[in-house]
This record gives structure tokens, sequence and C-alpha cells, in this order.
């Protein structure tokens, strides 16, 4: 055997640099403060002796970071920092296929029924409930389960089959769909593994790591390059996707801007306009799941909020909504 | 130009200089002061691809806790080159280990219910000898031993769930009481051992921070144990007429991940014992090495554990598993 053979490694390289690379992968992600953590745990055991974790400083992460990304790199896996959306922005460093879309991600992870269902999943998110007027781009559990089964095709009462439940023609046999029981079994298993995130208004969106490591695929898959429409679109000040800030009020207008990169943002221009259209930017109107919950209509809804009914309040407050919307092109603020 | 045409021709620039530098580093003239020690030309960078393939494969599949399967190798990885199987396995071992820490560990044959227990020990213990092989693989952790903890979980973990601990408490106990059964369970006795543990309904489910199941029934969750190879479920028809005979055994994966190590770690822990109580270590060896006698401790082993369940309402134990299996990892040290 080619005994010859080794596989580059940065100098220097560890059992402690394995065990924090160990430690990275299990999680998928790191905070700094996860990383201190881990590191004074590993020191502990390397010099054995205690560390505290404050005495970690970003310096030591960082050579461990290099390192790690050093020894990765010709395997296709990299290193990206990336901050989350939402709250204070905390940095998160994302360990990631460098070449990535969801069937190679996920396939060796997941049936072709569940591959077909992520698939819709993503769909309603950056496409039905992704609009002009309603930029969610994210879900909540009864969206979820209204993608379990493939749409129906058209022809489908051709060849209807008439022994399916309650005379129902069949979907295709191809693809039979998921049972709800076994989405909302999915759905806990994606947040586990750390693709999808679910807020505390209970709204499924893309994590962090799912929007570094899947960047291209969203682009390609969502946008038509000769639109003026993007379906993902960017924030103007750190360029990355936004699933979670500001848009423009003029619906038509592309200029998004995070929360977290705001402050930033506008301390390096003269007034606070639309860099595209140069309407004036108000922060109130918004990408994400405050497009839907920023609303009356759910603020209503959320006042009866408990099991099952919850639901359909939301869904009718979206309804309402959106029909609102749609006469005077503004959002209801009360 | 808008970011997405900017961000997507970056993206485009990166891919190819990664592709340079990826065949520039595979040609002689840049191979620098290591120059003596490449092996010539296209079929080197053939195989560094394969033993990348694989690499990435192993640990996508590990993640799943699916077993990483020779076949899938030679699907997926291989094609139409599957002669070249060792080669490429056995240099992705050493980028595994060398990288990682980590490498892959041939997981026992299925159970095979003609086999005597003491057959079915030897099995357990190395599956090298003429035994039925399996063909699978799983990986493991050759870091050092003290480096197994909660916080540094090694291979197959997601570390920063509470369910994923909990999980792993469960099928840990659950494996412990059928090792320390004599490697086999009936199912009234599976049921009635987790009724002790307060899971005959629900148990806890991998992932409780999620609102929708932060617990499962327990037939879904005992499902999971079987689908990754923790549990081994067998039922034999006895005829017409006859009940079937259902006999829960420790699945392949679960024979790798807690061994009889690792049980006897579960042991000492319900006991609150250390190593030193040589009356529990006496017994243990009993019941691990020779099978026999096991029934006893089994069963009070199970009490203290649904006691401890009790006091603090949460499934437990250790979760100190898989020995170090190679004592070759330090020299991956020496570079
Ligand atoms: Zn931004
Ligand atoms: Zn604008």
């Amino acid at each position: 055997m080619e005994e010859e053979w080794e596989p580059p490694l940065p100098a220097g390289y560890n059992e402690t640099n394995r065990a924090f690379l160990q430690a990275f992968i299990a999680r998928g992600t790191l905070t700094f403060r996860e990383a201190q953590t881990v590191l004074a745990e590993i020191k502990s055991i390397s010099m054995e002796e205690q560390v505290d974790p404050a005495s970690i400083e970003m310096e030591e992460f960082s050579e461990y970071i290099k390192m790690a990304r050093e020894a990765v790199e010709a395997l296709d896996f990299d290193i990206r920092l990336t901050r989350r959306q939402a709250g204070a922005g905390e940095r998160v460093w994302v360990f990631i296929n460098a070449h990535s879309d969801p069937p190679t991600q996920m396939a060796t992870t997941h049936t072709a029924e569940e591959m077909a269902y992520i698939k819709r999943l993503l769909d309603s998110m950056f496409e039905e409930y992704n609009t002009q007027r309603m930029e969610v781009m994210a879900v909540d559990e009864g969206q979820a389960l209204k993608v379990s089964r493939p749409p129906r095709s058209r022809e489908s009462g051709v060849n209807g089959r008439p022994n399916g439940e309650n005379g129902e023609g069949a979907a295709t046999p191809a693809d039979r769909g998921l049972k709800h029981s076994e989405v909302l079994s999915l759905l806990s298993s994606l947040v586990a593994e750390g693709w999808l995130e679910k807020s505390r208004r209970e709204f499924y969106s893309l994590s962090p790591r799912s929007l570094v490591e899947l960047w291209s695929w969203l682009v390609e898959t969502y946008n038509d390059p000769e639109d003026d429409w993007q379906n993902i679109k960017f924030c103007e000040a750190c360029k990355e996707i936004i699933t979670y800030g500001q848009r423009c009020s003029v619906v038509e207008c592309v200029a998004r801007l995070h929360d977290i990169c705001q402050d930033g943002y506008w301390r390096t221009r003269r007034d606070k306009k639309c860099p595209k259209c140069e309407t004036a930017w108000d922060g109130k109107h918004f990408v994400g799941e405050r497009a839907v919950t920023s609303r009356a209509g759910f603020q209503r809804g959320r006042g009866r909020k408990s099991g099952g009914g919850r639901r359909s309040d939301l869904a009718d407050a979206i309804a309402a909504q959106q029909a609102a919307a749609e006469d005077d092109g503004e959002d209801m603020e009360d | 130009m808008p970011p997405a045409q900017q961000r997507r021709r970056r993206q485009a620039a990166q891919e190819e200089s990664d592709e340079d530098v990826r065949q520039r580093s595979a040609s002689p003239e840049n191979s620098g002061s290591d120059g003596d020690e490449r092996m010539g030309g296209i079929e080197t960078d053939e195989t560094s691809q394969w033993i990348k393939k694989l690499v990435r494969y192993a640990l996508a599949c590990d993640f799943a806790r699916t077993p990483i399967r020779r076949d899938g190798i030679k699907e997926k990885v291989l094609g139409r080159h599957g002669r070249e199987f060792k080669k490429v396995f056995a240099g992705a071992q050493k980028q595994l280990r060398a990288t990682f820490g980590m490498e892959m560990v041939e997981l026992p044959a299925k159970d095979r219910n003609l086999l005597t227990a003491d057959q079915k020990r030897k099995a357990a213990k190395s599956q090298s000898q003429k035994e039925p092989t399996s063909n699978s693989y799983m990986l493991v952790s050759v870091l050092p031993t003290e480096f197994r903890t909660p916080t540094l979980p090694g291979p197959s973990r997601v570390a920063s769930s509470e369910g994923e601990a909990a999980y792993t408490a469960l099928y840990s106990t659950i494996i412990a009481i059928i090792t320390l059964s004599g490697g086999e369970l009936s199912d009234p006795r599976l049921r009635r051992h987790l009724q002790r543990l307060n899971a005959t309904e629900n148990m806890p489910s991998m992932n409780p921070n999620d609102n929708n199941a932060p617990n499962e029934r327990a037939d879904a969750v005992l499902q999971r144990m079987q689908k990754q190879g923790y549990l081994h479920k067998n039922v034999e028809n006895k005829g017409l007429g006859d009940e079937d005979s259902t006999t829960w055994h420790v699945g392949p994966r679960g024979k790798v991940e807690v061994n009889h190590e690792a049980v006897a770690a579960i042991v000492r822990k319900v006991f609150d014992a250390g190593e030193g109580n040589e009356e529990l270590e006496k017994k243990l060896q009993v019941s691990l090495e020779i099978q026999e006698g096991k029934a006893a401790l089994a069963g009070v082993a199970e009490e203290e554990e649904a006691e401890r369940q009790e006091a603090n309402g949460q499934p437990g134990p250790s979760t100190r598993r898989r020995r170090r299996t190679r004592a070759d990892a330090e020299e991956d040290d020496e570079e």
C-alpha cells in the first residue's frame, strides 16, 4: 500500500487541533463563547490543569480556526465566518462543505421522499412566502405541513384512481410525499442537524449555516439574472444574503438592510434614504417573520394563541393582510 | 452589477483559482522540498481524489449514523475502479486519523440467532476470525480517552443538543441491560425494564429543544435505535397458534459504541462505585466476560437505575464509551 503518502497538515498540528476539529464538526457551528468552553476543556485535558474558559482569547481561537481550515481545505471543507441576522448579530463560525447543494449535502442522510419534501419546503420559503408584499422567507408549522405531499399534477384527474382515500385522486406513484407525523419529525431533525432554525414565534427559517453553505445553490435556484426582481436579496451593507432585516418601503425596490448592519451603514451615508430609489427609509418595513408578526392581524391572532387555533388564526391574518396590502400598498400599523 | 451576479462571479473566480491551486500542487515542479516523497503522475492524483471522496463520504454517513458501507464506497466513491478499494481505504484511514483523530472500524456482523453466547461474545470482541463480516464501518475517535467528554463528544454526535444526550443515555442504558442479560432480552422483559426507566410510552427524542417533539412514542424511538444499528430486534415465528417470540439484541453500532468497557462504566456509575470496588468488579468480570449469572446483576442494575431516574427525573448514565482501539495515533503526532 501507499505508505509513503502523507496527508498534508499544517506544521504543529496535534491532538488538541484534532479534538477541536471533532468538537467543531459535531456542532456544525461555533460562537466565540462556545469555542472558549471547548478550548478550555481541551487545554485542561492536555495540560492536566484546570483552564478557565474566560482565559481563552480570540487570538488563540483564531489560531485553532486557521489550523483547522488549513487541515480540511484539501478535502473541500471550509470554515467561514458569518453573523446571526437577528438579535445582537453574534458572530458564528461555520464548518461547511465548500461546494454544496442540498442534494449532495443531505442525500446520504435523507430518503428521496425527504429530499423532495425539503425542496418543496425551500420553494415555499423562497417563492410562495416571499412575495413583493410579504417577504417572509420563513414558514410556520401549518405552512410546512401544507407541502407534505407534492402538488397534484393538473392531469392527475385523467388517470384518477378512485380507490384513494375519500375517493381522491392519488398523487403520482413516484413520490407519495410524507405523512404529517413524518414532516414534523423531519423538521425537528433538520433543526437538530442545524439546517433550520425555529424562532420563538415558531417560524422555521434557514440557519446561518445553511445560508453560508447553500449560498450559491440558493442564488442559482431562486434568482433569475435576467429579472429585476430577485427572490434572494442581499444586504446593502454587508452584501450577505438577507432573510431577516429591513426593506425599502417601495414594493418593487430590492434594497435591503440587516438590523445589525444599519448603525454602521447610516453613519456612512448623508441621509437616511434608500440607496437604490432614494425613498426615505423608515425601518418599519420588514423582511423575515416580522413581515407577518408586525402586522395588526397577527397581533390580534396571537391573543388567542393556543393549540390548533393558532395556525388558522395566523393563516387568516396573513390572508387578510395580503388582501389589505393589495388594496392600499401599506402595512397596517396600529 | 446586482450583488447576486457580483457574488456569483466572485464565487466562480474563486472556484477557478481553487482548481488552479489543486492542479498546481499536483504538478511536480511545485512540490517543493518534499518533492522526493511524491509518487508519480496522474495515478497519484486520482488516488488522492478517491481518498478525499471517501473521507467526505465517511463523515457524511457517520453524521447521520448510517453505516459506511463497502458497497456504498464502491458505488459513490470508486465507481468502476472498485479494485482500488484497498489502497483508497488505507489512504482514507490515514487521512482520517491524521486530520480528524478518527478512523473507520468495521461493524460486527449482524446477530446470528444460531450463535452461542460464547461466539457472540467473540464476535463482539473482535471482528477478525472467520466471523462473517458486515462490510460496513463506523467512525470512532482515536484520541486518548481523556478527550471523550460531553463537550468533546467525538464522531457522530450532536454536541449541543440536550435531546441528543438524553437519547444517548437511553440507548446506552438499554444496551447495558441487554448485555448484562446475556446479549438477549425478550420483548416483555424489555418493556418491563422500560417501565422502570419510566419510558414505556414516551422517550426523549433527539431534540427536545424543539417544541414539536420533546418526546416521541417509545416505539418510534426504538425503531430509530434499530435503524441506526444500536439495537436489533429478532422476531421468530413459532408457527400456528403460538405467539411470535420477539427478542432484543445489541446492534452492530451498539456493540462498537457501547462496548463492554462502556457497559462496565455505566454499571459502576449506577452503583456509584469506582474501579476499587472488588466485589462489583468481580461480578462485572463474570457478567461481561463469561456471560453467566447475568440476570442477578442486570436486575440490580436496573432497579438502581430506576431509582436514579426517579431521583433526578433524567435518564442518564455515563457516556464513557469506546475504548481507544489503536495504539498508533501517537505516531500521527510526530510530524
Ligand atoms: Zn448586512
Ligand atoms: Zn428603494
